[in-house]
């Protein structure tokens, strides 16, 4: 750093080479999972460094300016980040809202279907949640079509009843 | 970009930085705004006529001592919150040391002369257009402080940017003791103060959006 400071270009360029590993090193420790935003943190921290190098005091440690810098940055970046949400990350985001949503329904679903008789329950899942034809819930829960029928009939009647007594 | 690219081009110009950088970028800064505030003072408002005679006397000292050691405090604070890892800025407290010596000064002078007189001293000729004109002349020393803040890296900008403004404030302060005719204590402390402490709070308010890095 010193050498830099004095104008050595080379020596600059062997420093800043040096950094890079380390200030990879304190941004993934900090913002684990994240490479790209860390990439391009590594390169406006090292534009810092240099344009900025007139505020490093020789009589201190050189580490704690850096890291200041570092930190500096970081901050920065999560100010601008939190302000424009990447829009890449955002199917991720709403896949998982719509989990949340279809498995907090599936909790509900499941514990109506428990309190019906196990027979109309089985049979609602079949042909309502699976969405199996008539003849195919048939001969998968081995009874007759009209049973299935009227299973499903009878089921969903004591369920609204049910939710019906529940909101009243 | 590649980083080793980047690299390579950041060494490819290294210009050399001299020992006290920060201190010669600042005063650098601080002189220029200087310079605009002192040719704006003698060209719009006018040195005051009495100068030479008003140089004998005790009051004209206080006042340049008050406001000349308030900017000192604030210039040796502003240069430790330009690097990045700065502690606590111990010379703002210090600066509080010649506004209480002002304020002493202001109480034995009201102690001295009838209670009748206070308010005449207190708003003198000029006191609604002091505080502006202190201000006002802090606005090119503050823009000169921000040149120099380019190649500095502050991390806390809040906190720079108020004591940008206050070392501007007290600077302007300064300058303006040339024009100022006024002679009391308690003036001073009220007016002159009031104009500092607006510059350090509109410094507070621009600082984390014009020191950004």
């Amino acid at each position: 750093m010193l050498r830099g400071l004095g104008g050595d270009g080379a020596a600059h360029g062997q420093l800043l080479r040096a950094l890079v590993p380390v200030l990879r090193g304190f941004y993934r420790r900090r913002m684990a999972g994240r490479d790209d935003d860390i990439e391009d943190l590594l390169q406006e921290t090292l534009i810092a460094v240099h344009e900025r190098r007139a505020s490093y005091d020789v009589t201190r440690p050189f580490t704690s300016w850096l890291f200041a810098v570092a930190r500096y940055k970081m901050i920065d970046h999560f100010r601008k980040s939190g302000r424009t949400c990447a829009i890449d990350g955002l199917e991720d985001i709403l896949e998982a809202e719509g989990f949340t949503k279809a498995s907090d329904a599936a909790a509900d679903i499941d514990r109506l279907l428990d309190t019906i008789p196990p027979k109309q329950a089985a049979a609602i899942r079949a042909i309502r949640l699976e969405g199996l034809s008539t003849a195919e819930a048939a001969s998968q829960l081995k009874l007759g079509e009209s049973d299935i029928k009227v299973s499903v009939h009878r089921g969903l009647k004591a369920l609204a009843s049910k939710v019906r007594d529940s909101l009243k | 970009m590649k980083t080793e690219d980047l690299i390579d081009a950041l060494s490819a110009d290294v210009a050399p930085v001299p020992r006290y950088a920060l201190s010669r970028r600042l005063l650098g800064g601080l002189v220029l705004g200087g310079a605009v505030t002192l040719l704006a003072v003698a060209g719009f408002l006018g040195f005051r006529p009495d100068l030479w005679l008003a140089m004998h006397g005790a009051m004209f000292w206080i006042k340049w001592f008050y406001t000349g050691s308030l900017a000192l405090c604030a210039s040796l604070a502003t240069a430790r919150l330009g690097r990045p890892d700065a502690g606590a800025a111990g010379w703002l407290w210090i600066a509080c040391v010649p506004v209480v010596g002002l304020m002493i000064i202001s109480i034995q002078e009201l102690a001295s002369v009838p209670s009748s007189q206070w308010l005449g001293m207190w708003l003198g000729a000029s006191w609604k257009v002091c505080s502006k004109n202190v201000f006002l002349l802090s606005v090119p020393i503050f823009a000169g402080l921000l040149w120099s803040f380019r190649r500095l890296a502050p991390t806390r900008l809040r906190l720079a940017g108020a004591t940008a403004g206050l070392t501007a404030g007290a600077w302007g302060a300064t300058l303006y003791c040339l024009h100022c005719p006024e002679s009391s204590a308690v003036f001073v402390l009220t007016w002159y103060s009031l104009g500092i402490a607006l510059a350090a709070l509109v410094g507070a308010m621009l600082g984390p959006r014009l020191m950004r890095w």
